[in-house]
């Protein structure tokens, strides 16, 4: 049996009995809010293919193009390396950013959210060897015009300057709805 | 590259400059690095031509 549910749009909701004959109680929580489901619940991880040149001192976005998953074709990967969600509410930002060796001053790895630097997470300083480090925060997004991007700094003279990769280990950036508006 | 031509005029900025009160930075859309933020309390932004 289904229970479907006429929308005053013309559409309908069909609530599906499940094809087993095990017995299972979901209880929906006494609070007032929207149901998150598979279909309003976006996420995406896409990485850097390739190394990537950045000049000294200089925050530069990190072209993270290829996508791992992302579930409501909400990350640009060709354009922009940018995730603009459809849904309204909190998002958990994940990136990494991988560097080449021999850093004399000190490598960020940070969000900006609408074309300004937002959350940084790890400031490291002088490293021989190619660092990888990390960004994590979780940002409200509102669903339509709000964006965020995957940015990172080196303060070396040495070269080649890059952004780094390993396959996908290396320079990621990812996120996920926590929780709606 | 911009960090060269600011560095080739002032060459006493420091690297904590660019993390404090100047930020030059390139957005991976084909454009280039550009000085977004330029607040250094007694050198001037470069202009255009001395940057060219």
């Amino acid at each position: 049996m289904s229970l479907v549910l006429q929308s005053s749009g013309g559409g309908q909701i069909t609530i599906q009995e499940p094809t087993t004959a095990s017995n299972f109680t979901q209880t929906l929580p006494a609070a007032t809010g929207t149901v998150m489901v598979s279909g309003n619940q976006p996420a995406f991880s896409a990485y850097l293919p390739a190394n990537q040149s950045i000049s000294n001192d200089t925050f530069t976005k990190v072209q993270a193009s290829t996508e791992e998953f992302d579930t409501a074709s909400c990350y640009d990967s060709v354009t922009n390396y940018r995730f603009t969600p459809t849904v309204a509410g909190y998002y958990q930002i994940n990136g990494c950013v991988g560097f080449s060796a021999g850093i004399t001053g000190q490598a960020i790895a940070t969000i900006y959210k609408n074309g300004s630097e937002f959350k940084r997470g790890s400031q490291i300083g002088a490293l021989t060897n190619n660092p990888s480090i990390s960004v994590t925060a979780l940002v409200y997004l509102n669903g339509s015009t709000d964006y965020v991007e995957l940015y990172g700094l080196i303060s070396t003279a040495t070269t080649p300057r890059t952004f780094s990769v390993d396959g996908e280990k290396i320079s990621y950036f990812q996120g996920f709805l926590v929780r709606t508006a | 590259m911009l960090y060269d031509k600011i560095m080739a005029l002032y060459p006493s900025l420091t690297q904590q400059d660019f993390l404090t009160v100047i930020t030059l930075q390139n957005d991976s859309d084909g454009k280039g690095d550009y000085i977004k933020a330029w607040n250094h309390p007694t050198l001037a932004k470069p202009t255009d031509e001395e940057l060219a």
